[in-house]
C-alpha cells in the first residue's frame, strides 16, 4: 500500500499533467468548419459606447455606425473618389427646395428595408429620427445640428417636407449619413426604448448580430440592403485598446483592418514592414492653438505675434507625423471644408519673437505657471515640442499633465492662456467657425458657458450671420475668406497639422476601390462605403 | 461557529459601506466631468447641461450619495453612464471571465509556487537546488505581469502561433449550455467551447499565475521553515520516522494554516493582477472594465466593480478563516 506522502505526490503530478494537457489539447482545437467558409472581416478598434447613431461622438462609435446606418444623402463618389464637398441621393431619391429657400421636400426611395424585419423605411421614420434629436431625448447628442428645423411634415409614406426657420446653406450636408443624418427605425426605437443603443436597427449594409461586452461586436451582411448585399458575410469588431496588440494581430492575420489610436512614425513603419497599407482619408482632424486675446500678456498683439514666430510648425509636424503622415495646416479652416482659403502666419523666427517680446515689455520673457495639458492623444507630445520652442525665446511654460476630462474642464475655466485643440466637424466653414470664433461660444465659468471659442474672439460675428443667409455659393465663399483674413489679422489661431483619418489594412485580405492616399474623404472615422470592401481569398 | 460567521457578516456590513462610500467620494473628487469625458471636444454648453441632467449629476452630492446607498441595498447599482447597460447585468457578464482567470492562475501559482517553496526550504543547505529555485522566485517577483504577458504573446501567439492573441473564448456560450442543459444534448459542441475557452485562458493564466507563484513560493518557503524548526518535527525525526513522512504527514498540514492566510491575500493580489492581465491579453473581465470605467468617469460602473471586488475579498477571507478550523482542529470559533 502506498504511503500517504507518496500518493499526495502522485496526485500533485497528475494535477500538473492534467493542467498542461488541458491547455495543450485546447491549442489543437480548430474553429468550427462553417466559420472557415464565411467571409469574415476582422477589425481591431476600441469598443463603441453605443450603437445608437445619434448618441455618441467617439471615433470608434462613429466608425461602426456607417456599417449599420444610412442617411437621406451621402458624400458623392466622383471620378473614383469620395468627396466631402458634394452630396448625392442615398435613402432619398430626389429633393426640391421652395423658392424662399426654407422648405425642403424629399422623395424617399421605395422598398428600402430596415434590418431584422422592421419593415420598409417611410417618411415617419425620417420625421422620428430628426425629431428625437431636436427634442433632445436623453442620450442624443446632435440636436444642435438640426436646430435650424422648424417643422417636419409627412406628406405621404414616401414624401417628407422639412420646413426651416431660415435658409440654411448646408442643409444637404446635415442630411448626409453622418451623426444627426442617420435614419433609424421608429418601430425599433419605440420597442427597445433606451436599450435601442444595443438593439440597433438601421438600413445599412450590415445588421447587428450580437455584442459581447469588452470583447467584440458581430455584424452580418444585410440581404435586403438597398444597394445590394455586401460581399463580406460577417464583420467582427474586436475591442482592442492597445495599438501594440492591434499591430501584432495585423501581422499574425488575426485582424484585417485596424483603427489605431495614434498613427506615429513607428506605427507607420511597422505597418509597411509587414506589407500592410495605411488608408489615409481627409479632411481628418486639425491640431491648432487658440490664443486667448483677453488674457495678459496675450492681450497684446505683439506677444501673440511673438508666440507665432516662436513656434516652428513644420518641425512639430515632422516630429509628430513625418513625411506624408500629415500636412502642415495651411489655414484655421481645414482643406476639404467649404470656404477654406490658405492663410499666412508669422514665419518661424526666434529672433523676431524675442524682439517683439522686448518691445512689448518682456525683455526677459515670462513664465506661464500651471499650464494644463491632457495626457491623452497628441496633446502632451505637441505641447512638449512647443514648450521647448517657446523656451528658446524666453517663454517658460510649466506643464501640468492631467487626465483628458480634467483638461477639458480646465480649458473651459479659461485656466490656459493658449489652448491646444483638435477635432473634425461638418465639412463647411459655417459650423467650424461658429464653434471656435462666434462670441456666443466664449467659455465663461461665471455663466456656465462651456463653449469652445478659446481665443475669446468677437470680430467675425457679423460675417457668420451673413454667411448663414447667403444663397449664392460664390458670395458665401467670399464671406468665409474674409473671416479667415480677419483671424489672420488678429493672430488668434495658429494651425499646426492636418492629420488624415488613418486605418491600417492587410491588402492581401481586404480590398477597397479607393486610392489609399486620400482617395476617400470621410467624416465617419472609417470607410464611407464599407459595403465596397471585399475579402480576397 | 454559526455565531462566529454571523458576527463576521455583521462586521462586513460597515466594511462594505465604508468601501462603497470611499469609492463614491473618490470618483467625485477625481477631476474630470463624466459628460465632458464622453463628449470630448464636441461638447456644447447645451449638450453638457442635457447630459448632466440625464445622468442625475445636477443633484446635490448628498442626495446622490443617499440615492446610491439606498439603491445599492436593493442591489440596483444603476446603469453604466457610457453604455447604458444595467451595472449588475454588466458585472454578471464580466464576472465569469475574471473568475476563471483568477482560479486558473491560482492553480498555476499553487502548482508552481508551493512545491518550489517547500523544496527550497528543505534543500536550503544545498545551494545547487536552493539558489536556482530562489532565482525563479525572484524573477517572478521582479517581472511585471504586463511584460511577461507581452513576451508570452510574442513567442506563443505571434511566432509559434499556438495560442490566440486576444479574447476570452465563448464563455457566455459555455454558461448558456450549462444553464439550459444543452450540455447533455450536444456534449461535443460543449467540449469544443470549453476547449476554446481554455485555449484563450492558457497564456493569461500562465502570466498571472507565474508572477503570483513567486509570492506563493516565498511565503510557503518561510512557512515551511518555521514549521520544520518546531519541536514536534524534531521529535518525529527522533522517533525514527522517514523524512518524507515527517514532511508530508507532520509539516505539510501545519504549514497549511499560514498558507491559507496567503490564499486570502492571494485573491486580493490576483484581483489586482487581473486589471493588467486582462488589458494586455485584451480579455473581457472586471479588471479591464474597472480601468475603462475609471478613465471614462463612469461612476456607476466603477462603483459597482469596486463593490464586487470588496465583497469577494470579504467573503474569501471569511471562508479562509473558517477553513483554519478544518485544517487545524485546535482552532475553534466562538
Amino acid at each position: 500500500m502506498p504511503s500517504p506522502a507518496r500518493s499526495r505526490f502522485a496526485l500533485l503530478s497528475v494535477a500538473v499533467l492534467a493542467v498542461l494537457l488541458t491547455f495543450g489539447l485546447a491549442a489543437l482545437v480548430d474553429p468550427p468548419a462553417a466559420d472557415a467558409q464565411k467571409k469574415i472581416l476582422n477589425i481591431a478598434a476600441k469598443e463603441p459606447e453605443s450603437l445608437d447613431p445619434h448618441s455618441s461622438i467617439l471615433g470608434q462609435s462613429q466608425a461602426i455606425f456607417r456599417f449599420m446606418y444610412r442617411g437621406l444623402t451621402r458624400f458623392a463618389i466622383k471620378d473614383g473618389k469620395v468627396t466631402t464637398a458634394e452630396v448625392e441621393p442615398d435613402l432619398a431619391e430626389s429633393w426640391t427646395l421652395s423658392p424662399d429657400g426654407t422648405v425642403w421636400t424629399f422623395k424617399l426611395k421605395k422598398g428600402v428595408q430596415f434590418h431584422k424585419g422592421f419593415g420598409e423605411m417611410t417618411a415617419e421614420d425620417v420625421k422620428f429620427s430628426f425629431e428625437r434629436q431636436i427634442k433632445r431625448l436623453p442620450g442624443t447628442r446632435f440636436g444642435v445640428n438640426l436646430g435650424v428645423i422648424k417643422a417636419i411634415e409627412v406628406v405621404d409614406p414616401h414624401t417628407v417636407q422639412i420646413a426651416l426657420k431660415a435658409f440654411d446653406p448646408i442643409f444637404l450636408l446635415r442630411m448626409v449619413g453622418y451623426q444627426q443624418g442617420y435614419i433609424i427605425s421608429k418601430k425599433a426605437a419605440d420597442k427597445h426604448g433606451d436599450q435601442f443603443k444595443w438593439n440597433p436597427v438601421g438600413t445599412g449594409p450590415f445588421y447587428f448580430e450580437r455584442h459581447s461586452p469588452r470583447e467584440k461586436i458581430v455584424m452580418r451582411a444585410f440581404d435586403k440592403y438597398h444597394g445590394g448585399r455586401p460581399q463580406i458575410d460577417e464583420v467582427h469588431w474586436y475591442d482592442v485598446p492597445e495599438d501594440a496588440t492591434k499591430l501584432i494581430g495585423l501581422e499574425k492575420g488575426t485582424f484585417d483592418l485596424l483603427y489605431p489610436e495614434a498613427v506615429t512614425a513607428d506605427v507607420a513603419d511597422q505597418v509597411k514592414k509587414m506589407g500592410a497599407v495605411l488608408d489615409r482619408r481627409g479632411p481628418g482632424g486639425q491640431e491648432r492653438f487658440y490664443i486667448n486675446m483677453t488674457k495678459p500678456p496675450f492681450d497684446d498683439i505683439r506677444v501673440r505675434r511673438a508666440f507665432m514666430h516662436a513656434i516652428d510648425r513644420k518641425a512639430i509636424k515632422e516630429t509628430m507625423y513625418p513625411g506624408d503622415l500629415a500636412r502642415v495646416a495651411p489655414s484655421c479652416v481645414p482643406p476639404g471644408y467649404f470656404g477654406h482659403v490658405p492663410m499666412t502666419f508669422p514665419e518661424y523666427s526666434p529672433e523676431k519673437a524675442r524682439k517683439l517680446l522686448a518691445e512689448a515689455g518682456h525683455p526677459n520673457g515670462f513664465t506661464i505657471k500651471n499650464y494644463f495639458i491632457s495626457k491623452s492623444f497628441f496633446y502632451p507630445k505637441v505641447l512638449t515640442l512647443a514648450q521647448e520652442q517657446l523656451k528658446k525665446v524666453g517663454i517658460n511654460v510649466e506643464l501640468q499633465v492631467v487626465e483628458h476630462a480634467t483638461f477639458h474642464e480646465n480649458i473651459r475655466k479659461n485656466l490656459d492662456p493658449f489652448v491646444l485643440y483638435g477635432g473634425t466637424r461638418i465639412t463647411d466653414a459655417d459650423p467650424w467657425l461658429s464653434l471656435f470664433f462666434d462670441s456666443k461660444e466664449i467659455p465663461d465659468p461665471a455663466t456656465g458657458n462651456k463653449g469652445t471659442n478659446f481665443a475669446h474672439y468677437r470680430a467675425i460675428d457679423d460675417l457668420l450671420v451673413a454667411g448663414r443667409v447667403e444663397r449664392d455659393v460664390k458670395k458665401r465663399a467670399a464671406i468665409y475668406a474674409e473671416a479667415q483674413k480677419r483671424i489672420e489679422r488678429d493672430l488668434v489661431c495658429l494651425p499646426i497639422s492636418d492629420v488624415p483619418g488613418t486605418w491600417a489594412r492587410n491588402p492581401k485580405r481586404v480590398s477597397t476601390p479607393f486610392d489609399p492616399n486620400y482617395g476617400e474623404f470621410a467624416l465617419h472615422y472609417s470607410y464611407n462605403y464599407p459595403e465596397m470592401l471585399k475579402i480576397i481569398h | 461557529m454559526f455565531r462566529y460567521v454571523a458576527r463576521r457578516l455583521l462586521v462586513a456590513v460597515p466594511m462594505l459601506l465604508g468601501a462603497m462610500s470611499i469609492v463614491f467620494f473618490a470618483m467625485r473628487i477625481l477631476p474630470g466631468d463624466p459628460c465632458l469625458a464622453m463628449m470630448g471636444d464636441q461638447a456644447t454648453t447645451e449638450a453638457l447641461a442635457d447630459c448632466t441632467q440625464n445622468l442625475g449629476l445636477h443633484r446635490p452630492l448628498a442626495v446622490q450619495y443617499v440615492d446610491y446607498l439606498w439603491r445599492s441595498v436593493q442591489f440596483d447599482f444603476g446603469k453604466s453612464f457610457r453604455q447604458g447597460y444595467p451595472v449588475s447585468e454588466y458585472i454578471a457578464r464580466m464576472f465569469p471571465h475574471t473568475l476563471v482567470l483568477v482560479l486558473s492562475s491560482a492553480v498555476v501559482a499553487a502548482l508552481v509556487g508551493i512545491p518550489i517553496g517547500i523544496v527550497s526550504a528543505l534543500k536550503r543547505r544545498n545551494p545547487l537546488i536552493d539558489y536556482p529555485l530562489r532565482l525563479i522566485a525572484l524573477l517572478g517577483l521582479s517581472m511585471p505581469v504586463f511584460w511577461l504577458g507581452i513576451l508570452l504573446l510574442i513567442v506563443f501567439s505571434l511566432r509559434l502561433d499556438i495560442f490566440p492573441l486576444i479574447g476570452g473564448g465563448d464563455l457566455d456560450g459555455v454558461i448558456y449550455m450549462l444553464k439550459t442543459g444543452e450540455v447533455f444534448t450536444s456534449p461535443g459542441d460543449f467540449l469544443a467551447m470549453v476547449g476554446d475557452v481554455l485555449h484563450h485562458l492558457a497564456l493569461p493564466a500562465l502570466a498571472l499565475g507565474f508572477t503570483l507563484a513567486a509570492t506563493v513560493s516565498r511565503l510557503s518557503r518561510s512557512a515551511m521553515l518555521e514549521v520544520i524548526s518546531q519541536d514536534y518535527i524534531r521529535t518525529a525525526r527522533a522517533k525514527g520516522q522517514g523524512e518524507r513522512a515527517v514532511i508530508y504527514k507532520h509539516a505539510f498540514r501545519n504549514m497549511m494554516v499560514p498558507l491559507l492566510t496567503i490564499i486570502g491575500l492571494f485573491v486580493a493580489i490576483a484581483l489586482t493582477g487581473t486589471v493588467l492581465t486582462e488589458t494586455v491579453f485584451t480579455r473581457p473581465g472586471l479588471g479591464k472594465m474597472l480601468v475603462d470605467a475609471i478613465g471614462a468617469r463612469d461612476y456607476p460602473l466603477a462603483q459597482g466593480a469596486i463593490t464586487v471586488f470588496t465583497m469577494i475579498i470579504i467573503v474569501v477571507n471569511l471562508v479562509v478563516d473558517m477553513l483554519y478550523a478544518v485544517v487545524d482542529p485546535r482552532i475553534t470559533y466562538r
